[in-house]
């Protein structure tokens, strides 16, 4: 009998009485090995989970880099200007040539200004 | 159909294929999980000579592979578990180690394995008579007195080769060695398993 064959020969006895004391394994550790195998399982899916979430990130990240630049690039012209303060345009009225004379008169400019506001009123 | 309904109707196509092959690898997993744990339990079972701790070993090794390597393709499941399960066990037997060192040094000795049964209690399944269940019992203690007089390397290829039924190729991938280091290590195993029961197997 060759040493390769009494190698096989005793393999297939250890796998033999290997496979009968698998065999013979308890129903109490038959559950165990199904609750851990379903555990695994559960993993699976929580990895799964993960990797879905992870693959979504960049894409929010680029969503939100886009949706900035769009606002950064034509945010100003959709902006309404708020209303020039009244002071500065009196200010503008003021640096004006005629302006300097208006200066002058400033009394009759001050009388004339309520009375024209009555003056309106009664016309319409 | 505006460009935005034909992205979501791609995506939403795509995510639906995802979910079925996602199914599919679950189910190939779990087929795969159910034919390995048993002999799984039991080679991690000879190798730490506890059945809870083989136990948290094979749970460990199947969250593992499930949580990183479910993505491979079906053939490399069984070398990537045994690996890890391999790798488990050689964790579990440094810290066994340490551990024992530590209480030697407390004065105190691990607890003897000698009480500890590896036959369950549950009837023969296969409706032999109480003295072949014996016989067949002893030859298995015998067997796995002689497993665990192997060095590691020879346990393990020679564990994987014989009760896995791994090939030699997937003995390597698991073991983390060259196929020609697997075939010298299951040899001087054989040998030296043959040499140590001597009449048991004749």
């Amino acid at each position: 009998m060759s040493e390769q064959r009494n190698e096989d020969l005793s393999a297939d006895k250890a796998r033999e009485l290997f496979d009968e004391s698998v065999s013979r394994l308890d129903a109490a550790t038959l559950s165990r090995l199904n609750k851990g195998r379903h555990d695994a399982l559960e993993r699976l899916q929580h990895a799964r989970l993960a990797q879905q979430w992870r693959r979504w990130v960049p894409a929010t990240g680029i969503a939100a880099a886009v949706l900035l630049t769009v606002m950064v690039t034509r945010g100003p012209g959709m902006i309404v200007a708020p209303d020039v303060p009244a002071t500065v345009t009196d200010f503008e009225i003021l640096m004006d040539e005629e302006g300097l004379e208006m200066l002058e008169d400033l009394e009759f400019y001050s009388w004339i200004d309520p009375a024209d506001f009555e003056g309106a009123g009664s016309v319409g | 159909m505006s460009a935005s309904t034909v992205v979501f109707a791609v995506s939403l196509h795509s995510e639906q294929c995802t979910g079925a092959e996602a199914l599919q690898q679950k189910q190939q997993l779990n087929q795969f999980l159910a034919e390995v744990e048993r002999r799984a339990l039991r080679i991690a079972e000879i190798s730490v000579r506890n059945r809870d701790d083989a136990l948290d070993l094979v749970q460990e090794a199947m969250i593992r592979l499930a949580k990183y390597y479910a993505g491979r393709s079906r053939h490399e499941w069984a070398p990537l578990f045994y690996r890890i399960l391999q790798n488990g066990i050689r964790d579990w037997h440094r810290r066994q180690k340490v551990r024992n060192r530590i209480m030697v040094w407390f004065g105190r000795t691990s607890p003897s394995g000698d009480d500890y049964d590896v036959v369950a209690q549950a009837p023969d399944p296969a409706g032999r008579t109480p003295d072949e269940q014996l016989q067949a019992h002893e030859a298995m203690q015998q067997l796995e007195v002689a497993i665990r007089a192997l060095s590691g390397r020879q346990r393990e290829a020679f564990m994987l080769r014989t009760f896995e039924g791994l090939a030699v190729a997937g003995t390597a991938a698991a073991m983390g060695c060259s196929e020609g280091s697997v075939k010298t290590h299951y040899s001087r195993a054989v040998h030296s398993i043959r040499k140590q029961l001597g009449d048991h197997w004749q």
